[in-house]
């Protein structure tokens, strides 16, 4: 944002445009937030009243429910805490660590399937 | 900031004038950085929590209960006979989401250094938070009174597990939460005394608007983890 160069780093003081600007983006995004979630527990309650024993398409549930919520994360991050606007370092700073939980999710949730192989050969618990 | 520091017209500062101080590489102030470094770092307790969470969910993945089947009714008496799965939690997440929005609405009235605005907004966002604190309290007694404790697994529940996680989980989000509402509190009470006016800007109701919008953030996967897989 090129119109922040000279002012001290972090405080904005804004003029109407960019005020009546913001404030649509906000409006926008709480709108996209609440239609997203109101889906998602639309579809979580509708696909198990019509399958209470689980059904084949759990899968693509799971999967849309995932996709979903990156959605919400990306516009809650992107516009309600301002990393759109904020610079490509900063940004490296705030996403590469993250990284490491990709994974770890890929790592413990292959743990979990292993270690219910073993017990299923142990067949204690 | 010190106030003798240069922001004049640089069309194409040397890379020498960017690293020589009095001014940061990231265009953002010290404080906003150093609460998204905190974040993160609360991301990765929040990530260590919820991949444990996923990783004894699938050593039982067969035994493991229906979200549906746990959160079957709402915990308030007199409704709670009614077969109404996830209303109680999808009002929850609502409460956030709006708690959001008023605190980056807040956040906007501070650049405009309005500060009736900003208290104006800081107020519902406060609101929702303790909202939210009061729902948790009924979901949790109501789950407890089933019988799904850190010890014991209701007959909904079926596996230990679920319940061990769920308390330890939620519970690390409720502390959140309420730490959110001691810092909005302060937040407001210091905007009422003309705190920020004074020192010219609202930078902290941006840097406390940061950390509430983190506990919006975490929900998400909290209510993905638990609710909706």
């Amino acid at each position: 944002m090129e119109n922040n160069h000279e002012m001290p780093e972090g405080h904005l003081h804004w003029n109407d445009q960019e005020y009546s600007d913001s404030r649509k983006d906000v409006l926008k995004t709480i709108i996209i937030l609440s239609v997203v979630t109101i889906t998602e527990v639309g579809i979580a309650i509708l696909y198990d009243h019509l399958n209470p024993t689980g059904g084949n398409f759990k899968w693509a549930i799971n999967l849309f429910m995932v996709i979903a919520s990156i959605v919400k994360v990306y516009f809650i991050m992107g516009t309600f805490m301002h990393l759109k606007h904020e610079t490509k370092g900063f940004l490296m700073t705030v996403f590469v660590p993250f990284t490491f939980l990709i994974w770890a999710i890929i790592a413990f949730t292959l743990e979990g399937r292993s270690w219910e192989h073993m017990r299923s050969l142990l067949n204690v618990f | 900031m010190a106030a003798t520091l240069e922001h004049g017209h640089h069309a194409q500062p040397s890379e020498q004038e960017l690293w020589a101080g009095g001014r940061s590489p990231f265009k953002t102030s010290y404080g906003k950085v150093m609460m998204w470094y905190f974040l993160i770092s609360d991301t990765f307790t929040f990530a260590s929590f919820l991949i444990a969470y996923s990783a004894l969910r699938f050593t039982q993945s067969e035994a493991w209960p229906k979200a549906a089947e746990v959160f079957k009714s709402i915990p308030i008496h007199g409704l709670d006979h009614y077969n109404l799965p996830l209303v109680f939690v999808s009002f929850m997440t609502f409460l956030l989401i709006v708690s959001s929005y008023t605190m980056v609405r807040a956040v906007q009235e501070g650049y405009r250094m309005n500060k009736s605005g900003v208290i104006k907004f800081l107020i519902p966002t406060l609101v929702c938070g303790v909202l939210f604190l009061g729902c948790q309290y009924l979901e949790w007694t109501h789950l407890i009174h089933d019988g799904m404790t850190a010890t014991t697994a209701s007959e909904a529940t079926k596996v230990l597990n679920f319940g061990q996680l769920f308390f330890i989980i939620t519970g690390f989000h409720g502390l959140h939460v309420f730490g959110g509402v001691v810092l909005l509190t302060w937040l407001t009470v210091a905007t009422w005394n003309g705190t920020f006016e004074k020192r010219g800007h609202y930078e902290m109701v941006e840097k406390i608007g940061l950390y509430w919008h983190f506990v919006d953030l975490v929900w998400v996967y909290v209510f993905l983890s638990f609710y909706l897989l």
